[in-house]
This record gives structure tokens, C-alpha cells and sequence, in this order.
């Protein structure tokens, strides 16, 4: 089974560090035009395009954390210009989170109401230029790392946010417990959600029509939520628990995977189509889509269990 | 403590605790949480029903929840036997598990009230006020009986 080593990671890193950039880039431009033409539909595009950009940029956070393991000892590479690379990209990660969280919800409430909020709609604009700005940043500074000679500056390896948030997961006596245990209550909530939505999609609760079991998914989004937050300060605490481990490979393959089922399952017309009828049905590829949804998010859960065991985590 | 000694001396319980075989001890942990995710997951949204959320859905679709929870309850006991058979001496002596235990005990009976109630009570408008305190009920002492399971592999040796 390959685990993030066996993989390049830093050529992954290389390709993939402009998805944040650009993709925000993309999602800024076609809002922009939308406000102009007052296109609602090219709006909702940029919405799910910055949701995508969210998603994708889980793989280059991990794949950047995975290669500066594999670098720090290699020489004419300065740690520090990488700690504070990561450091910003942290930052990044956490504003485009944001941003596509909001504009998550804007998407949700565009299907049930037929437009997208306006407060929403602009939070996620400036919520996407913030992350923009941070990730050029980021950006940036990863291109210093190639260069020692101007990335001097004097800070000592402890004064970094990561090693911060290592210290606190790994030497607090609460922290990777309580973190656990929310992580453990937040998949529950997110199995609900998606169980329940997933088994009408494949015709269980006919009656219900499908704007109902619609109106569930930000519980499902805040369990999800809960799992992101926690799952994170697992990561960014102990890196090396999971960058060469097979399972947290696959567990990110398939986040990836749920992640754009779950945005089809936030807009997708079908069931709405103007007709929100109980009795809907739902076609063959959407009986799939749901095999895929429900099947991805057992594989999720089987290869976080199996972190201790086939990897070498806790 | 002689028959904590006998149930961890079985080939079975034996097998689970010490083979490095995948299928042993991970797998049956990872279905006992898979099985916590639907058990405490479906129970979670018949209580947020009765609680208003998405009203749009009659009451009466939610008897699904009820196969769920019984499929899953049974795939949970049978995995959480195995997993206390594995190290019967450290679980039967352990006070938090015991509390583990009263909580799933304590969670898993609001099931029989609120069962109760959405099979008597067809699609009609408003919960009342009884049913609704089992939901909180339901919601908080899942909660609980999570944490405190979780907190089972810092509390007690692992």
C-alpha cells in the first residue's frame, strides 16, 4: 500500500501549491463578472468553485507538511524559511476554510430559496480576497526556501504557530483527549445526516420529499465541521504520526472524494426541479452517487481506526 | 476475578488481544465505532426531529432510525463483548468502564419511550413536551456515554 512518502510528495506539493492561489483567482474573477451581469447562476459556479478550491487544498497542506519531514535535513534548505512558510500557509488554510464554509452555506440556502443571500454571497468574496492575500504570502515565502541566504531572520524553532499547537496537543494533558472525544461525537452527527439523506436518495422515506431531508445537511456540515477542526490539530500537532502512514493516505483520497459528493449533494437539481414532490425517485446515477457517498465515508472512518494499527499513530 | 480470568484465557478472547492479524482486535474495534456512528448518529436525528428540526419530514418516516438503531446495537454489543473478553481482568475492574457501561445502558433505554412514541403518534403536528425531554435526554446522555468511552483509552491502560 503506498503511503504519502512513496509518493513525490514535493513534486505533489509543487503542482498542487497553485490550486489556492489560482483557484481563489478563478473564484474572485467570476464573482466579479456575476455581480456585473447580476448572473445568478455564474454566481453560484464561483460558489461551488471556491468549495472545491476549500476541499483541494487539504492534499496541498498535507502534501507541503509531508515534504518539509522529508527535506528538513537535506542541505541548502533552511528550516526556518519552511517553518514559516508553513506557518502563513497555516494562516491560509484556515481564512480559505472559512471562506468556503460560508460560501457552503450561501449554497445551501441559494437550492432552498432559489438565490443565494446577498450577506452571505459578499462575506465569502472578502472571506476569499483575506485568503487570497495570506496565501500569496504563503506563496511567496515558499519560494524563499530554495534561499537561505535571505530567509535569516532570527526566530528560534518554538517560536512558530506549529510548534506552538504541537506543544499543546502533545504535552497538555486534555488536549488530544477532549480533541478525540469532540472527533468521535462529531462523526456520529455527520453519520446521521448523511445516512438519513443517502437512504432517501436510495428510496427509503419515500414520502418525504427531498427538500426535507435537505434542510438537515449544516448539522451534517457541523459534525463534519467538528471532525475538520479536530482532525487538524491532530495533523499540524504530530505530522509525523501520519505523513508515511497507509491509511491516512487513503483517508485523504477519500475526504477528497466525499467532499465532492457532499457539494453534489448541497446543489444538485434533480430532486428540486421545480417539482419538490414526495414520491420522488431518484435515477440510477444518483443511486450510485449515494453507494459512492455512504461507501466513501465508511472507507474515512476505517482508515482513521486504522491509524494505530496499520499506520503507527497515538 | 475467577471468571474475568476464565473469559480472557479463551482461544477467542486470546485471539482478538494478541494475533497481529488485521481482522483481530482493529477490525473489531472499527466496527464497534462504524456501529457507534449509525447507533448514535440515526438516534441524534429522530431527537432533532422531535426537537423542530425539519418539521417538513412526517414523523412516520422516521421508523428507519428504529432498524438502524437495532441492527447497530447488535453489531455494537456483539464487538464490545469481544473487545471486553479481550481483556476482561482490565475492563471488569475498571470503574469508568463501568460508568461507559451505565451510560450506553441509560442512552440505549430512551430509545424504548421514544419508539413508543413515534410509532403511536402518526404525522401529526406538534410534539409534546414529554416526548421532546427524552429527546434531550437522548441527545445529552449519548454525548455522554461517547465521551465517556472515548476517554477509556486515557482513563484505563490501554
Amino acid at each position: 500500500m503506498p503511503s504519502i512518502v512513496s509518493v513525490n510528495v514535493e513534486h505533489l506539493h509543487l503542482i498542487s501549491n497553485h490550486i489556492p492561489t489560482i483557484g481563489t483567482v478563478v473564484v474572485l474573477v467570476l464573482m466579479t463578472i456575476a455581480f456585473f451581469r447580476k448572473d445568478e447562476g455564474l454566481k453560484l459556479v464561483g460558489l461551488e468553485i471556491l468549495f472545491a478550491v476549500a476541499v483541494l487544498t487539504l492534499p496541498v497542506f498535507i502534501s507541503g507538511a509531508a515534504a518539509f519531514q522529508k527535506l528538513r535535513t537535506m542541505p541548502g534548505i533552511s528550516s526556518n524559511a519552511i517553518r514559516l512558510h508553513q506557518d502563513v500557509a497555516i494562516y491560509g488554510f484556515v481564512w480559505l476554510q472559512i471562506a468556503g464554509f460560508i460560501g457552503w452555506v450561501a449554497l445551501w440556502r441559494a437550492r432552498r430559496f432559489g438565490r443565494a443571500p446577498k450577506g452571505l454571497t459578499i462575506a465569502s468574496f472578502l472571506l476569499t480576497i483575506m485568503s487570497l492575500i495570506v496565501m500569496g504570502r504563503a506563496a511567496n515565502l515558499g519560494g524563499d526556501i530554495h534561499h537561505p541566504e535571505i530567509a535569516g531572520a532570527a526566530t528560534t524553532a518554538t517560536d512558530f504557530l506549529q510548534a506552538k499547537i504541537s506543544n499543546i496537543m502533545v504535552n497538555s494533558p486534555w488536549a488530544w483527549p477532549s480533541s478525540e472525544t469532540v472527533h468521535f461525537l462529531g462523526l456520529s452527527l455527520s453519520f446521521g445526516v448523511l445516512l438519513t439523506i443517502n437512504l432517501r436518495i436510495l428510496g427509503a422515506m419515500k414520502k418525504v420529499p427531498f427538500s426535507a431531508v435537505h434542510r438537515l445537511l449544516p448539522w451534517g456540515m457541523l459534525g463534519f465541521g467538528l471532525n475538520f477542526i479536530t482532525g487538524m490539530l491532530f495533523f499540524i500537532g504530530q505530522p509525523g504520526q501520519y505523513i508515511d502512514s497507509a491509511p491516512f493516505y487513503w483517508k485523504i483520497v477519500f475526504l477528497v472524494v466525499a467532499g465532492a459528493n457532499f457539494l453534489y449533494l448541497t446543489v444538485f437539481r434533480k430532486a428540486w426541479a421545480g417539482n419538490d414532490s414526495p414520491n420522488w425517485q431518484a435515477p440510477g446515477i444518483d443511486k450510485a452517487m449515494a453507494y459512492v457517498s455512504m461507501f466513501s465515508w465508511l472507507v474515512v472512518l476505517y482508515c482513521g481506526r486504522m491509524l494505530p494499527f496499520i499506520g503507527h499513530s497515538f | 476475578m475467577g471468571l474475568l480470568n476464565w473469559l480472557e484465557m479463551l482461544p477467542l478472547s486470546v485471539w482478538v488481544h494478541e494475533s497481529p492479524s488485521i481482522w483481530a482486535q482493529p477490525t473489531v474495534m472499527t466496527f464497534h465505532t462504524m456501529g457507534m456512528g449509525v447507533l448514535v448518529g440515526a438516534c441524534w436525528i429522530l431527537d432533532l426531529r422531535l426537537l423542530g428540526v425539519s418539521r417538513g419530514i412526517p414523523l412516520s418516516a422516521f421508523r428507519w432510525v428504529f432498524r438502524a438503531v437495532g441492527i447497530a446495537l447488535v453489531v455494537n454489543v456483539i464487538t464490545g463483548v469481544l473487545l471486553f473478553m479481550a481483556r476482561a481482568t482490565l475492563w471488569g475492574t475498571a470503574f469508568p468502564f463501568l460508568i461507559k457501561i451505565l451510560l450506553v445502558v441509560a442512552s440505549a433505554s430512551t430509545v424504548v419511550p421514544l419508539r413508543k412514541y413515534v410509532m403511536s403518534h402518526g404525522d401529526t403536528g406538534d410534539v409534546d413536551s414529554r416526548a421532546r425531554m427524552w429527546a434531550m435526554l437522548s441527545i445529552a446522555a449519548w454525548a455522554a456515554a461517547i465521551t465517556s468511552g472515548r476517554l477509556l483509552a486515557y482513563t484505563v491502560a490501554g
